[in-house]
């Protein structure tokens, strides 16, 4: 059997792209004027994430990752929540991971081939596979760091390398 | 005219809602539904006007639910909200009978370009 290796992301997407997706998710989703700008300085230790699974020619994650107070910050714009209105956990999950969904489906759309896309999760990034098979664009939205990373799957373990006999 | 937003993030529910107005359309009544069984089961019980929905959802996903009900016999006008807008989605939408796409991220210009002829 002949194993086609898949292309990594870092030759079907380059940040440029990735920049141009959230130029059009920022204003859309949370609020007019608010922008998604890149540095190249990397966020703060204590962070969160929430991503969409792409399954497809090229099959990993688009992850979006801050820090809890930030992806809390996301949330209130994303709502137009004004005090003393305050958000609660389900909704930075559910706001987080629509952003995630989001500039996952656009990213899905500039990628080759027909894909699926997963739905959003949240929590600790997932595993990242080969060290080539990543696309990250770290960001700035009103002073507070953001990344938004498009990765490889890890692998299964062993799954390449199972030669027990099938029964 | 009673429009029913189904998507299974409360936010983006409210979002929809929200652009809905910005758009011109507030004085309509808005249902929701978190999935698209429970879109199902409304477009029965509450007979709405027009269904926006999303297509990736658990329970039932958009396109299952136009598809579904299509088979029950209902021609309620149907349109997907959704954050996937490539050509083959388009296809398979116009093809269950969606009469329209609108890819996510959007804004108001974006529903009023799109809703204008099917909103009253």
């Amino acid at each position: 059997m002949t194993v086609t290796e898949a292309q990594p992301i870092s030759a079907l997407l380059d940040p440029g792209t990735v920049q141009s997706i959230a130029d059009e998710v920022w204003p859309s989703l949370v609020g007019d004027g608010e922008a998604f700008v890149p540095v190249p300085v990397p966020p703060s230790a204590e962070l969160v994430s929430a991503w969409v699974d792409i399954i497809g020619p090229w099959t990993g994650s688009v992850v979006l990752t801050c820090a809890p107070a930030t992806a809390e910050a996301l949330t209130e714009s994303v709502l137009m929540t004004r005090p003393p209105t305050v958000v609660d956990d389900e909704d930075v999950a559910d706001a987080l991971g629509e952003l995630a969904n989001v500039l996952g489906g656009n990213i899905k759309s500039v990628l080759p081939g027909e894909s699926r896309l997963g739905l959003p999760q949240i929590g600790s990034a997932p595993s990242r596979g080969r060290l080539d098979d990543v696309c990250a664009l770290v960001g700035q939205w009103r002073g507070n760091y953001l990344t938004i990373t498009v990765q490889g799957a890890a692998p299964a373990p062993h799954a390449e390398r199972n030669e027990v006999p099938q029964l | 005219m009673k429009i029913l937003v189904t998507d299974d993030s409360r936010v983006m529910r409210q979002i929809v809602i929200r652009t809905l107005r910005q758009a011109g359309y507030d004085d309509h009544d808005i249902i929701q539904a978190e999935n698209g069984q429970e879109a199902f089961d409304l477009v029965g019980s509450e007979q709405p006007d027009l269904v926006l929905s999303d297509w990736n959802m658990p329970e039932m996903t958009g396109i299952e639910c136009l598809e579904a009900l299509r088979a029950s016999g209902s021609q309620v006008p149907f349109g997907f909200v959704t954050s996937e807008g490539s050509p083959e989605m388009r296809e398979k939408a116009a093809n269950a009978g969606a009469i329209f796409l609108i890819a996510k991220p959007f804004n108001e210009d974006t529903f009023k370009d799109v809703l204008d002829g099917v909103i009253s």
